[in-house]
Parts: C-alpha cells; sequence; structure tokens
C-alpha cells in the first residue's frame, strides 16, 4: 500500500507529459499544414511540396496515436484502481463473511483484524486500550473458534482461500 | 457503469474527478489565450497572431478528444441540452444540485458557446489575416522595414474596391464582436463555477488543475 502513491504520481507525470506533448506536436502541425498547403496551392506541386505533404500527413497521424495511447494509458489507470478497491473490498467482505460463520464477538472480529494486518499482541492491546492478557486472550478465543493452532496458520487460512479457486465457503470451515 | 455513479444519493456519490490532463493543460491554455488576445496583446500584432494559432491548435486537439478521449472528456459525456441546463440552474437555486460524471448540462451549454465563439474569433482572425501564419507575417513586416515593399503589391493588386473594404470592415466587427461577448462568456463561466462550488460545498476548480484528488 505504501508504493501506490508513488506508482500513482508516476501515472500522472506521464499522462501529463504525453498530453503536454500533444499539444506541443499539435501547434507544430498546425503551422507545418498550413505552411504545406500555402505552398500546395501557390507553387505548382513539386518534389517539395509533395515531401512536405507527407511529413505532414505523419505529423497528424503521429498525434491520433499519441492521443490513442494517452486514451489507453487512462483507462489501464482507471482499470487498475478499480481493480484493487475491488480486490480490497471483496477482501473485506470475505473477513466479514468468515468471522461470522465462526461467531466471533465484536471486540474478536476488531482483535482478529488486526491481527490479520500483522500487528503485534503489545500493538494490539495499546491501540484498544487493553491489556495484553485481554488481547492475549481474546486471541486464544480466535484462534480456537477458527480451529486453527496459531497465527501463522490463522493468516494462511485467509491467504489459502485468495489463492485457491474461490472464496472461504461456510461449509468448508465446518 | 458511469450510470450507477450518480444514481446514489448525496453523500454516496464519489466526487468526480474527470477532468485528464489533456483537458486541463487545453482548458488553462485556451484561457491564457483568451485572457491574452483579449485585454493584453496588441490586436493585428505578432504575438496577438502567434496567439490565435497557439489557441487554433488547441481548440482542434480539444475537439479531437471529444470523439477520442476518455469518457468524460467526450462531448457524449455531456450533450447540448438547453432544457436540461435551464433546470440543472434551477437546482442550483433551490440550493440541491445534482453531481454529473462530467459537465453538469449549464456548463455544457456554456463550454458550446465558448468553443463556438473561439472558433468564430479564429475564423474571422484568420480572414483578417489572409491565414498568414505569425512567421510569414513576422518575416513581410522586418521585409517591408528594410524598403522591400513587394509583400504589400499582392494585397493592392487585388481589387481594393468598396466591397472588399465593407467586407473586411464586417469581418473585423464579427472578431471584435465575437470576442468580447467571448470575456462576458468567460466571466459568466468563472462566476458559475463559483457559484457551483459553492452550492456543492466542494472546490470545482481544484480537480482542473491539479487532476484527481487523493
Amino acid at each position: 500500500m505504501t508504493n501506490r502513491p508513488e506508482a500513482r504520481r508516476q501515472g500522472r507525470s506521464q499522462t501529463i507529459a504525453l498530453a503536454a506533448f500533444m499539444l506541443m506536436q499539435a501547434v507544430a502541425a498546425v503551422f507545418f499544414v498550413a505552411d504545406a498547403t500555402r505552398d500546395l496551392f501557390e507553387k505548382p506541386p513539386g518534389a517539395h511540396s509533395i515531401i512536405e505533404a507527407l511529413i505532414a500527413v505523419t505529423l497528424v497521424a503521429g498525434i491520433f496515436l499519441a492521443g490513442w495511447q494517452l486514451r489507453l494509458t487512462l483507462e489501464r489507470m482507471y482499470a487498475q484502481e478499480k481493480a484493487l478497491d475491488t480486490a480490497r473490498g471483496d477482501f473485506i467482505r470475505i473477513i466479514d463473511t468468515q468471522f461470522d460463520d465462526w461467531g466471533l464477538t465484536p471486540a474478536e472480529r476488531e482483535v482478529g483484524l488486526l491481527a490479520l494486518k500483522g500487528l503485534d499482541i503489545s500493538e494490539i492491546a495499546r491501540l484498544r486500550g487493553a491489556a495484553q492478557g485481554t488481547v492475549r486472550a481474546q486471541m486464544t478465543r480466535i484462534y480456537a473458534k477458527a480451529g486453527v493452532s496459531g497465527r501463522a496458520q490463522f493468516a494462511a487460512w485467509f491467504v489459502e482461500d485468495l489463492l485457491g479457486d474461490g472464496i472461504g465457503r461456510p461449509d468448508d470451515a465446518a | 457503469m458511469s450510470d450507477n455513479a450518480n444514481t446514489g444519493g448525496g453523500a454516496k456519490v464519489a466526487p468526480p474527478d474527470p477532468w485528464d490532463p489533456l483537458v486541463r493543460i487545453s482548458h488553462w491554455t485556451i484561457a491564457a489565450a483568451v485572457i491574452i488576445n483579449g485585454l493584453l496583446s496588441k490586436p493585428g500584432g505578432t504575438v496577438h497572431v502567434w496567439v490565435g494559432w497557439i489557441a487554433m491548435s488547441v481548440l482542434a486537439i480539444r475537439l479531437g478528444w471529444g470523439l477520442l478521449g476518455p469518457r468524460e472528456a467526450r462531448f457524449s459525456a455531456f450533450p447540448p441540452d438547453p432544457k436540461a441546463a435551464v433546470s440543472h440552474l434551477l437546482s442550483v437555486i433551490r440550493g440541491k444540485p445534482r453531481e454529473y460524471p462530467s459537465h453538469n448540462p449549464a456548463g455544457a451549454m456554456m463550454v458550446y458557446a465558448l468553443w463556438a465563439m473561439l472558433a468564430v474569433v479564429i475564423a474571422t482572425g484568420l480572414i483578417m489575416t489572409d491565414a498568414k501564419s505569425p512567421i510569414t507575417i513576422a518575416e513581410e513586416r522586418a521585409a517591408v522595414e528594410q524598403g522591400d515593399w513587394s509583400s504589400l503589391a499582392n494585397r493592392s493588386a487585388g481589387d481594393d474596391s468598396d466591397d472588399s473594404l465593407a467586407q473586411s470592415d464586417i469581418v473585423k466587427g464579427v472578431h471584435e464582436t465575437a470576442a468580447n461577448l467571448m470575456l462576458i462568456l468567460a466571466l459568466i463561466h468563472v462566476a458559475g463555477v463559483a457559484v457551483e462550488s459553492h452550492a456543492l460545498r466542494r472546490n470545482l476548480v481544484r480537480p482542473m488543475i491539479k487532476g484527481p484528488p487523493k
């Protein structure tokens, strides 16, 4: 999660650079196309004006390509953002369902979630303003309800679901 | 997919962050061009023509982006709809404006009006300068200053009858009227953004400068 804003900023400056480049190209193209058109009409078409027309066409095509690229980049950024949100939302939902299934109390749910986030007993105790002994007892009850032997298995329970072919089905837990 | 983004009630709607970099850069470039050419630069001067040509290319790109760009930048996201514009203005007065993923209907009408004015100003400007690029104009002026008047020959060769003089007066009048109209529209546009920002309790200018929040 820590490198997300970084990645986003990078994607953003990339799109800004692309957009600025497109506009510069457009300014250049307008001048060049105007010049080429003028030459084409004022003099009889020769090799010079044909090459100029070719360059003008290439330049305009380049702008369209850059625009297309920019749009793809923007759409990709948008899709990634959405996928990430969906995944995060789904994961929370999976955890919630599973906690329901195990019949955790509200306090146990909170402790369980903090434990999944990787906080240790003393940190959880400090966050919840509870004694470490209380948290340890809650953790033990959670492990008992989940039928796991300890924190590693507890965390693995959810990761296994993510890696396997589906989300925690209530019958699997039973 | 975008439809369910604005059907939810009030606070549930995520504030839209619709402006991609190209929309933002072109918006501010054109704003700067309007201010420079409308208020600061000398009409007919090289700077004036330069700025006009840059505005022309930026407008062209933006219109292309209206077909090619991401959903919020496309014309289809803000169709011209005077009826919807009026009802949106009424909802702003009542203090309960709806959120839109792109321009709101009133804003959309303003966008088209501004683009149309811009197009008129650019077109008449091109007619007045004989569609000469600022580079050509600068070159010709330098030549004339050095005593070479041949570039003026073409102009006097063409019939300088009363007809064409009257015509160029009309073009000039249209150019100036449209430019003034555009400045007035721009002022209304700024006022509209301020009112809408106040009604939505959200700074609408920030996304146009910085892009998506977070």
